[in-house]
């Protein structure tokens, strides 16, 4: 009986590996992949467009979400837009999954530029255009082009405004500043502090500017995340380490939500209101400038870059070359085109013009 | 009914995640439109997925034997950094940075390990200590700067198996070749076990359920194979999943059929009854938890490889991912119980949905509400069910050195363990 069963059970899986073997010629390797790889073909007017935000934690990320949605509903395209939570893990599952469901374009503004590798390159395997948005993307041959604003010409418009906010609020120098960076796992976030450092460092060596603390290396002054509590921690420190005997006139801050946690940190410690740059224009800190707090922002239009992401969608759609870029950056692995806008820096005098026809923020300034 | 059973094993409730986990996949698979069970999702799925699968295998081991390791995402990150500083900064070879680093996962481990069992620190404050001290290390050491890691590194973390032999096949045959290999083994054991059962004078044994079973496993692992096999050219079955796949083997056997692993449950269940049957319970806590940063220390090394670039945040919140699949694949917060095949289920039904939402266009947010009404509902459905009278944890694993005949049943339920089932069916009547 044994013998029989035994006989039975090697037919069966004869049987299995027989069926298993046909339906595997049956699958057919070369069916799947489509050669799509050819840039210059363009691709369907109605196609997924893939957008990956890090997070919807801040303002100008928010604002990009609902732009690319009407935007690119305006354009004719099926726009699919995620945010990963601040989670390198998370945008990269995302992106893949933007590549199942059949993207065409996936625009990436990514958590860290260096960790999309992997993700990127089955995209571009699959012919997919990515486009980094906002922030450079590293360390990666699977990348089209790069849409930002100019990170150091952003840190330079910093550094100038902060000087020019000294001297309209707090007089004749010497001064005495603190220097903030912003996270240092975005690429921007060095960048934006050479710029400013390109316009300061020449009049500390002078002596106009007195950084008290010391700290004046971008590693020493970055704000890991971009976190509002750890800049407000590292305020308070400087603080009540350095400023006990003496007042604080100005502090660059890399953004509105590090100016913001300053300023208040600043007001706690009992000091006047000292000159403090921004960055994205945020509601609160437009409020805030607009009652006098915080000198001043650099505002980056959101829909700008939205506008100029959309052209070289529609570039790619059409299976265009798209227009040539504003310079070629080394991401590590290839020179890649970035496309690089210029900012404006809003104070208290040009807030009416700048946001003349942007109905929201010119609500504020009431 | 009886021969779905005698298929099954007496227990189906073992099965609720399997089936559970199946109805996901197909669920998300029709709701999608035909996106979730393609090759180039499985794919992703899988070494997207295998840093938290593996360190839920360690972390099963932990929970079981009442513990918790909260460092371990600390710990992947760092030794993850240090690898990739090992060989960008120091210039050593990838191979030998990959072992320094888990040898460096061993070395926190036994850090761990010592305060816990030497000091009888509990484990919850040992590691959340672990967890500071390691994600303080990892932005010290990398300056809170990214550091990138050579493509054999990638490979590890994201790479596919080499295509060879010929091309009438249609699929990546390194993956069938795996896929023939798996259904083999199985099918080998499982006869075997009848056999033995045979052998071992046991009556009224029938062999159809188990022809039955035979062709079910090799029906499944013909269908993964092809769905991973056929995918676009240049593409496999994953190399983290390969090496998922071999952790688990290992850790099944460690932990079923070894002295060792019956003293990790016997310890988790009752300490007191443990350290008087002659267990020598200190030792079990040291090398569980050095096993666990070892683990920590490879997860964070393929995620490394997989990113391209070791990130100062890298491994946020991953202890919490790996707990989650372990009580989602049915261990006890009290410890004693909880397998490794089990959590396996349990951190893939994680994946799944996590991967099908993302497909139907989900965002992060209300993903993580879903996530943690399922996970709230597995760990419910089985604190109802013990609440219902089931036997204790120490009748189920010292049920088998007591029933002395049934030894070999046993075995044969070990076998089943491969696949499915939850917890160590021992005592099951």
């Amino acid at each position: 009986m044994s013998s029989i069963n035994r006989r039975t059970f090697a037919a069966g899986t004869a049987a299995i590996a027989g069926t298993f073997l046909m339906s595997a010629c049956g699958g057919g390797r070369g069916s799947t992949s489509e050669g799509s790889g050819d840039g210059a073909s363009g691709f369907a007017a109605d196609s997924v467009i893939g957008i990956s935000l890090p997070w919807l934690g801040t303002q100008n990320w928010a604002e990009a979400q609902t732009l690319f949605e009407t935007d690119l509903k305006k354009a004719g395209f099926s726009p699919l837009i995620q945010a990963a939570d601040n989670k390198v893990a998370q945008q990269q599952q995302q992106i893949e999954a933007m590549v199942e469901q059949g993207a065409k374009v996936i625009v990436v503004g990514p958590i860290d530029g260096t960790q999309l590798g992997s993700a990127l390159q089955s995209a571009h395997d699959a012919g997919v255009k990515v486009i980094g948005y906002d922030r450079l993307i590293e360390n990666t041959k699977a990348v089209d082009a790069v849409v930002q604003f100019g990170s150091v010409r952003t840190g330079e418009l910093q550094g100038q405004s902060l000087l020019d906010g000294l001297a309209e609020r707090k007089g004749a120098g010497p001064h005495n500043i603190e220097l903030f960076g912003g996270g240092p796992a975005d690429p921007n976030a060095p960048n934006f502090f050479k710029g400013a450092m390109s316009v300061l460092q020449p009049k500390i060596d002078d002596g106009t500017l007195v950084v008290v603390s010391g700290e004046t290396d971008f590693q020493q002054c970055a704000t890991p995340d971009w976190d509002n509590g750890k800049a407000q921690a590292r305020m308070d420190t400087l603080l009540s380490g350095n400023y006990s005997d003496k007042p604080i006139h100005g502090v660059l801050a890399p953004n509105d939500g590090i100016a913001r946690a300053i300023l208040t940190s600043a007001a706690g410690a009992g000091q006047e209101v000292p000159v403090v740059d921004g960055l994205d224009a945020e509601t609160e800190s437009v409020t805030s400038i607009w009652e006098g707090q915080q000198y001043s922002t650099v505002y980056k239009p959101t829909k700008d870059l939205v506008a100029k992401t959309l052209e070289l969608i529609a570039a790619y759609q059409k299976g265009e070359e798209p227009a040539a870029p504003t310079e070629k950056v080394d991401n590590g692995s290839i020179e890649v085109p970035v496309y690089a806008l210029d900012p404006v820096v809003v104070t208290k005098e040009n807030a009416k013009e700048v946001f003349a026809d942007d109905p929201d923020r010119l609500a504020l300034l009431k | 009914m009886n021969v779905i059973k005698q298929v099954f094993g007496t227990n189906v409730r073992q099965f609720t995640m399997v089936f559970a986990l199946v109805a996901l996949l197909v669920g998300f698979h029709l709701a999608s439109g035909g996106r979730m069970l393609t090759s180039s999702n499985v794919q992703n799925l899988i070494s997207g997925n295998a840093y938290v699968l593996i360190l839920a295998i360690g972390m099963v081991m932990v929970i079981v034997v009442g513990h918790i390791d909260l460092s371990v995402g600390s710990v992947a990150g760092f030794t993850g950094m240090s690898v990739a500083l090992g060989i960008h900064q120091l210039g050593l070879p990838w191979w030998i940075a990959i072992v320094l680093g888990l040898l460096l996962g061993a070395l926190i481990g036994a850090w761990h390990g010592l305060w816990l069992s030497k000091l009888g620190i509990p484990g919850f404050i040992t590691t959340l200590a672990g967890m500071m001290i390691f994600r303080g290390l990892t932005i010290w050491i990398s300056g809170s700067v990214s550091v990138p890691v050579p493509d054999q590194i990638h490979f590890l973390g994201s790479g596919y198996l080499p295509e060879w032999g010929p091309g009438f096949t249609g699929m990546n045959n390194s993956t069938l070749l795996l896929g023939i290999l798996a259904i083999a083994v199985l099918a080998w054991s499982q006869i075997s076990t009848h056999r033995s059962r045979v052998a071992d004078g046991e009556t009224g044994l029938d062999i159809t359920p188990v022809i039955i079973r035979v062709v079910l496993i090799a029906a499944v692992i013909a269908y993964v194979t092809w769905l991973f096999g056929s995918g676009r050219p240049g593409t496999s079955f994953p190399v983290p999943g390969v090496i998922l796949v071999l952790l688990v083997i290992v850790y099944h056997v460690l932990t079923q059929r070894t002295i060792f692993g019956r003293h990790i449950y016997a310890v988790g269940g009752n300490k007191a009854a443990a350290a008087l049957s002659g267990v020598n319970v200190s030792r079990v806590y040291f090398l569980v938890m050095l096993n666990m940063s070892f683990l920590a220390a490879l997860a964070g090394i393929l995620f490394v490889g997989r990113a391209t670039a070791a990130g100062p945040n890298d491994g946020n919140g991953w202890e919490l991912d790996a707990i989650a699949a372990v009580f989602i694949g049915g261990a006890a917060v009290s410890g004693g119980i909880g397998t490794v095949a089990a959590t396996m289920v349990g951190g893939l039904v994680m994946a799944t949905l996590n991967s099908g939402l993302m497909l139907m266009g989900v965002g992060a947010d209300k993903t993580q509400v879903i996530k943690g009404f399922v996970l709230l509902a597995a760990v419910a459905f089985d604190v109802y069910n013990k609440s219902q009278g089931r036997p204790s944890v120490i009748g189920r694993v010292f049920g088998t050195k007591g029933g002395g005949q049934q030894g070999t049943a046993s075995t044969a339920v070990a076998e089943d363990d491969l696949r499915t089932e939850p917890t160590p069916k021992i005592t099951a009547d």
